[in-house]
């Protein structure tokens, strides 16, 4: 941070050196050539590593889907054979269906929740400043350290959520909530919304801010109650904040993994199987690597397709300005 | 907070409302914590207390829980190896990310935009779509079971979300700056170096922590990739010390505690900055 300010007479130095030598004439056009160059220097390294480690796996990933392959021997070519088992296989329709019901949680849990608390927690009374801070906090921790807790959580017999309601004189509401195939996509859904939340609470509480106080004294001029306030002013205005946070959630919900495999591992009996679950199950435990090539590309296919249509849903609606 | 968000919520004067307002909202922020406390007491319960009454407070507290979780787990090494893996890759991504988003954002050259659109293919997609070939990738490269598996396609599935950041704070700075550097005769390095990039250390500082949180925490990478224990980073390593104790109650509680706590003072201390880091790109 001390450089600069001898940086620059130092190239300048150097510059009026060169221009003062007898190559000068040709000097221009070819330090113009190597400044051109120079700039592909700039986004080189970027490039290189994007291309090899994301954008290379991608089109491989592409071509295994079109083999069998375990691993080891040479990948064989068997057409769209993948495709066709991936449409008939029960488990990884459920998967998507699993999938779909997720995220219409976690649009509730996260999406809604956070911006009822960005509402409840937008004041600037004594003390909420810190439950704001601590309502966020989830946010920093591991989704491994999150889904090992409530794990622990909602454990039967030692679990804090069980023996909460038991102490609340509820015990026949006590329940293994992970482990019956019922409940156990409720309860990740849950430690979602509670890892989540705090995130959705901040998108909302900074597009708050945004709105001129002059339409809440408007408002009040009219003898508009707090309610009517908050559906009349407050949520209109927060729609654009909403698409964003929507699409966030929708996309966020197709690439969880790390929630599902430590807290239920896809089960049970495949009741909480997500298609990321069920591509690393068929890779990494049964070695079917192009047959879980072929089901990441339906799964890249699908998010892309699903955020296209979402995003074009929305922007054919006009806009609030203010 | 500003005045335009408490309006919302403060039906002004009525002492009434205040104590409901404050009641509802500190009840959900308590059960929200609760279960981090609940996790932290009950490090230092023993496993009979844990089954008897899992409610309760240590009759004693068994500080050497943590002790034996810190050592039975091999932490300290989790910690450096999660130390080395992630301050590694965010450094290198963010000088990286920093150089091609001030290029994307003030040079011309040909094929820039082309470029810069291909890039942003990578925000669309979700990083599990090539956990298989990046797989079989390391592995012809030799690197699997190095810090290497892990610090290179670290350095590169953010780039594209943080080239994106970046390059819209670039494109906010003054020209003048530029162009008096280049007229004082400072190449194009130059002029990035010493004058460019020391402009944008408050975006390097969100970009920093965002992607220093997303890779301290990153999984399925990490247990793919490295399966020698003696390197495995926290989140991998702490799941499969879960899995080895599973019915030892208080140790899997206390390892949680050892790994969360640090995480949550450093929170607390870097709180707006933390907030900031993590909902950048969102708030736009």
């Amino acid at each position: 941070m001390r450089l600069p300010s001898r940086a620059a007479p130092a190239g300048h130095r150097a510059t009026v050196a060169k221009a003062t030598d007898a190559r000068r004439r040709s000097r221009p056009a070819r330090a113009a050539r190597l400044e051109e160059a120079q700039k592909y220097l700039f986004v080189l390294p970027a490039l290189l590593l994007f291309g090899t480690f994301v954008l290379l796996p991608l089109g491989s990933a592409v071509y295994y889907s079109f083999t069998t392959w375990d691993g080891l021997r040479t990948p064989e070519w068997v057409g769209w054979r993948n495709y066709v088992r991936a449409w008939n296989d029960s488990i990884h329709i459920r998967s998507y269906v699993n999938v779909g019901i997720y995220i219409a949680g976690t649009l509730v849990v996260e999406v809604a929740f956070g911006l009822l608390i960005a509402v409840l927690l937008a004041s600037d009374r004594r003390g909420f400043g810190f439950m704001r801070g601590l309502f966020f906090s989830p946010m920093v921790l591991s989704m491994v350290a999150a889904g090992l807790l409530w794990t622990y959580v909602y454990d039967y017999r030692r679990g804090l959520l069980n023996e909460g309601l038991r102490a609340l004189g509820l015990a026949e509401w006590a329940h293994p909530w992970l482990s019956d195939g019922g409940t156990a996509m409720l309860a990740v859904i849950i430690v979602s919304g509670w890892k989540y939340a705090g995130f959705y609470m901040i998108i909302f509480l900074a597009a708050l801010r945004r709105i001129p106080v002059t339409l809440y004294e408007a408002a009040m001029l009219d003898g508009a109650t707090p309610l009517q306030r908050l559906w009349h002013v407050t949520l209109p205005l927060l729609r654009e904040t909403g698409v964003v946070a929507i699409l966030l959630c929708v996309t966020g919900g197709f690439a969880a993994f790390d929630l599902f495999f430590t807290m239920t591992g896809g089960g049970p009996f495949n009741a909480t199987e997500i298609p990321t679950t069920w591509i690393v199950k068929q890779a990494f435990d049964r070695h079917n690597m192009g047959y879980g090539a072929a089901l990441t590309v339906v799964m890249t296919v699908v998010v892309g397709l699903v955020s296209l249509a979402y995003l074009l849903v929305t922007r054919r609606r006009h806009t609030v300005e203010y | 907070m500003s005045t335009s968000a408490s309006t919302l919520t403060r039906p002004a004067r009525l002492p009434l409302m205040t104590v409901l307002h404050y009641w509802v909202a500190v009840t959900v922020v308590i059960g929200m914590a609760f279960p981090l406390v609940w996790m932290l007491y009950s490090g230092f319960k023993t496993n009979q207390e844990i089954a008897t009454s899992p409610l309760a407070l240590p009759a004693v507290w068994n500080w050497h829980h943590l002790v034996e979780a810190w050592q039975l787990g091999n932490l300290g090494r989790l910690y450096l190896n999660s130390l080395l893996v992630t301050g590694t890759s965010v450094t290198a991504l963010v000088m990286i990310a920093s150089l091609a988003a001030y290029a994307f954002a003030r040079l011309r050259f040909r094929g820039r935009d082309a470029l810069f659109y291909l890039l942003l293919i990578g925000l669309l997609l979700p990083a599990q779509v090539v956990i298989i070939p990046l797989f079989f990738l390391l592995r012809d490269m030799q690197l699997l079971n190095t810090y290497w598996a892990l610090i290179l396609p670290y350095m590169s599935w953010p780039l594209a979300l943080t080239i994106y950041l970046l390059r819209s704070y670039y494109l906010t700075l003054e020209r003048e700056l530029e162009d008096a550097a280049r007229i004082d005769g400072a190449n194009l390095l130059q002029t990035y170096a010493f004058v460019m990039f020391p402009l944008v250390r408050p975006a390097l500082a969100t970009v920093v922590i965002l992607n220093l949180v997303n890779l301290w925490n990153e999984l399925l990478f990490a247990m793919l990739f490295i399966q020698d224990e003696r390197l495995r980073t926290l989140p991998a390593g702490l799941l499969a010390f879960s899995g080895h104790y599973l019915v030892d109650y208080r140790l899997v509680f206390a390892a949680l505690s050892i790994t969360t706590v640090p995480v949550l003072v450093l929170y607390f201390v870097f709180q707006r900055q933390v907030i900031a880091g993590l909902t950048t790109g969102a708030l736009d």
